[in-house]
């Protein structure tokens, strides 16, 4: 709450994000417009997903909220064309069903190409939006390593550019990977869609803790709780990250004598811990890491060991 | 004369706080709603625990011309109980959110109090006497031997200790799917509105069984909801109009002769966007918190996160004045919506008036944070920024006002904005219907404030 010494400090660090709207056009004022936009986005999304009241809660507040999101998903959409799918996945869905069936027109947009960072909003950390680059250079992570998995046809993934701005924690450099492994997870989520319902589910295991409680009481509210549809509709942008895939899609695993079918599961639960932290953090309003702008992205495979320790225990 | 207009400023002054005195508040006390009656007699406040607790004013002593009747206790009870919704696995909270007075027929007061799904209406009656000398029964109940009656004698009436007594005479449950936000009683006094999220019922006062819903914006598909009604209110004299506010900031006004199901409003209140104010939280800071018609009916003020708005009935697009409430808060949105606060419901209410003319209604009441609550007078174009706290206990010392600084050089007395107590809020207040004495909740004390007389 916002307590004298508390709010001092946020306050603070607010200046530079509160005070006169910019236009969204404006040059260098686009960045803190859009910096304004992430944090509120993010906000927005931590209010709807942690909130754990015993009590229903209020309709009104959820309405605003969802409008919120909505608004800043449709500008996102006008301001490039490429990013369909987190507009698809973020299609509000009816019944908990129905949901899946929308997300999965958002995993065929991943054929096309351009994927900016800002696309993963819910999980892009601020950095990237501070990158002009990356708002004004349609191709910037069109190239791909072509560190592909044994998968059906789909586009050269973004990921693994030599050089990019900044991104400075690990996880945001794998999450670059992630149209690889997503189009995979798209095509499998195609292909079984009576599965789609259980798929989310398992590979949402970065959500906050208390998300698999509110799927069964989401079932509950869900006529009352139009909220609750933008919960299950908003998992879809999480769905499209999921750590299985993305470490291990490019990782010739014969090195760690994995199992590819058992690897993921058998990781799942030991990934868990760090993918949520990771998450938390990338969703927290305030990054504490300064970012410097054309800081060299420095995702190699020293990087993918070092996690890849991690996540072993070795 | 209410001291409106001509200059004359009301001086306010401390008059009494009830409540505990403890920083530590407990949940169940926090204050909900405030509400005089036609009277002004009686003062009723509903808290979070489901409770009312109704205070009564003495009666003025002649000999004590220089304030009014002090208000005391005289009836607490348990208005509703925490429930348990087994269909949702969610709790159903006792916190009464609104109390409506039914103006007086008889000896006994009626109130309707709600809390988010189940309306009563309570009788709140005294008993001063009590009938004793009983043939068959002794004083104390005890019923006697029939053989040991030798004499007849009639029962009379004898004065006792006064005790008030609350009892539910009626309950209208099960006609809300969503939370209740507010009930108003209808000029004919048979019926009365009750509104949810989605929804408006009519009900009449004698019967619980059924309701009529009056209006219905829940969409067909529950996904396409982006507006919900956030408060209702009866025409003070048109008994077939009421209006009803929206979390996008418009007021609709209905008239239930034109169809049974009023989803077509006969006016809509809207106010154009202002392109420079405009922002992320535009929406929701236009989201209308309360709606009160002026004496008259010709006038209704609505209340929105950061001003009060006077409209006419007879004008839809735009507001004949706003007044500023904290717009020092603009700049805070981003602040105020990570803890909240941007969600708080401010309540607004117009000066008392002795008579049912428009050009009574002049001053406007509504709260702030930091205990802070704003007068505006329409007439003068004054405002004044005064606070509710125990320091000023001392009875007939006038209130201080006060000032917030927004920005630059504070000056001796004035606070910051950064200084601002936010989990001080003062959501609810009330003006006695007759007199200038005003009741003002804080978080879980209610203070009592009278212009000073001389």
């Amino acid at each position: 709450m916002l307590g004298k010494g508390g709010k001092r400090k946020f306050d603070e660090h607010e200046d530079g994000l509160e005070g006169k709207v910019v236009s969204p056009t404006d040059g260098p004022s686009k960045v803190s417009y859009t910096l304004q936009r992430q944090t509120i986005f993010n906000i927005s999304l931590m209010k709807l997903y942690n909130h754990r009241p015993l009590t229903e809660p209020s309709l009104q507040k959820t309405v605003l909220i969802n409008n919120m999101l909505r608004r800043i998903q449709e500008e996102l959409k006008q301001e490039g064309s490429l990013r369909p799918m987190f507009v698809a996945a973020s299609q509000p869905a009816d019944p908990l069903s129905d949901n899946f069936r929308e997300a999965q027109p958002a995993f065929s947009h991943l054929a096309s190409p351009p994927l900016l960072p800002a696309d993963f909003v819910s999980t892009m950390p601020l950095e990237s939006c501070l990158t002009p680059a990356s708002l004004l250079e349609d191709d910037t992570f069109c190239t791909s390593p072509a560190v592909q998995h044994d998968g059906p046809t789909k586009p050269p993934p973004p990921a693994l550019q030599p050089v990019k701005d900044s991104f400075s924690s690990a996880l945001d450099e794998i999450e670059e990977l992630c149209p690889a492994p997503t189009s995979a997870e798209a095509v499998a989520a195609e292909s079984a869609a009576d599965d789609s319902k259980t798929q989310p589910s398992e590979s949402n295991i970065h959500k906050p803790e208390g998300l698999p409680e509110s799927r069964t009481a989401d079932s509950k509210l869900m006529d009352s709780l139009p909220g609750n549809f933008e919960i299950t509709a908003s998992t879809g942008f999480l769905t499209d990250l999921t750590l299985d895939d993305i470490l291990f899609a490019d990782i010739d695993t014969s090195m760690y004598d994995f199992d590819p079918c058992t690897s993921a599961t058998g990781a799942a639960s030991k990934m868990a811990p760090v993918s949520a932290d990771e998450l938390l953090k990338t969703l927290a309003p305030y990054s504490s890491q300064p970012v410097t702008p054309n800081q060299p992205f420095k995702m190699d495979l020293t990087e993918l060991d070092h996690i890849m320790e991690v996540l072993v225990g070795s | 004369f209410l001291g409106a207009g001509g200059g004359n400023d009301i001086q306010w002054c401390f008059s009494q706080v009830k409540g505990a005195v403890d920083d530590d508040v407990a949940e169940a006390d926090i204050i909900s709603t405030v509400e005089f009656n036609h009277s002004g007699e009686l003062l009723a406040t509903g808290d979070k625990g489901g409770r009312v607790v109704i205070f009564q004013q003495e009666q003025e002593n002649k000999t004590q011309s220089h304030s009014r009747g002090e208000y005391n206790v005289y009836s607490t009870f348990q208005s509703h109980e925490p429930e348990f919704d087994y269909l949702k696995s969610l709790e159903i909270e006792e916190k009464i959110n609104k109390i409506r007075w039914l103006p007086q027929k008889n000896a006994a007061q009626f109130l309707l109090s709600t809390n988010d799904k189940t309306i009563k209406l309570w009788k709140i009656s005294e008993r001063d006497k009590r009938p004793e000398g009983y043939n068959l029964k002794e004083e104390d109940g005890r019923y006697r031997d029939p053989t040991t009656v030798t004499t007849l004698r009639v029962p009379v009436f004898r004065p006792m200790d006064l005790m008030v007594e609350a009892s539910p005479r009626r309950i209208f449950a099960n006609a809300h799917t969503y939370h209740i936000n507010s009930i108003s009683i209808n000029s004919d006094y048979e019926t009365y509105l009750s509104a949810d999220d989605l929804r408006i019922n009519l009900w009449h006062l004698e019967i619980t069984d059924r309701s009529f819903n009056i209006v219905d914006i829940k969409p067909a598909n529950m996904e396409e909801l982006t507006e919900v009604i956030t408060a209702a209110e009866f025409h003070p004299n048109s008994c077939s109009t009421f209006v009803y506010s929206s979390s996008k900031g418009t007021i609709r006004l209905c008239d239930m002769r034109a169809s049974a199901l009023c989803d077509r409003h006969s006016k809509l209140f809207e106010e154009p966007e202002d392109p420079s104010n405009r922002s992320f939280f535009s929406e929701i800071i236009s989201s209308i918190s309360d709606v009160k018609f002026s004496h008259s009916g010709r006038y209704m003020m609505t209340r929105d996160y950061l001003s009060v708005k006077i409209w006419d009935l007879n004008m839809e697009n735009r507001p004949v004045e706003t007044y500023q409430v904290h717009e020092y808060l603009r700049s805070k949105l981003c602040s105020l919506y990570e803890n909240d606060c941007i969600f708080d419901k401010f309540e607004c209410c117009w000066n008392g008036s002795d008579r049912q003319v428009e050009f009574f209604s002049l001053i406007v009441m509504t709260g702030s944070y930091n205990n802070f609550f704003r007068m505006f007078d329409r007439n003068t174009k004054r405002d004044v920024t005064l606070e509710a706290s125990r320091e000023n206990n001392k009875p007939r010392t006038v209130l201080k006002p006060r000032k917030v600084c927004a920005s630059g050089k504070r000056k001796k007395d004035e606070i910051s904005v950064d200084s601002l107590d936010f989990n001080k809020k003062i959501l609810h207040t009330a003006w006695h219907p007759k007199e200038n004495i005003i009741a003002v909740a804080t978080t879980n004390n209610l203070y009592i404030f009278q212009d000073k007389m001389n």
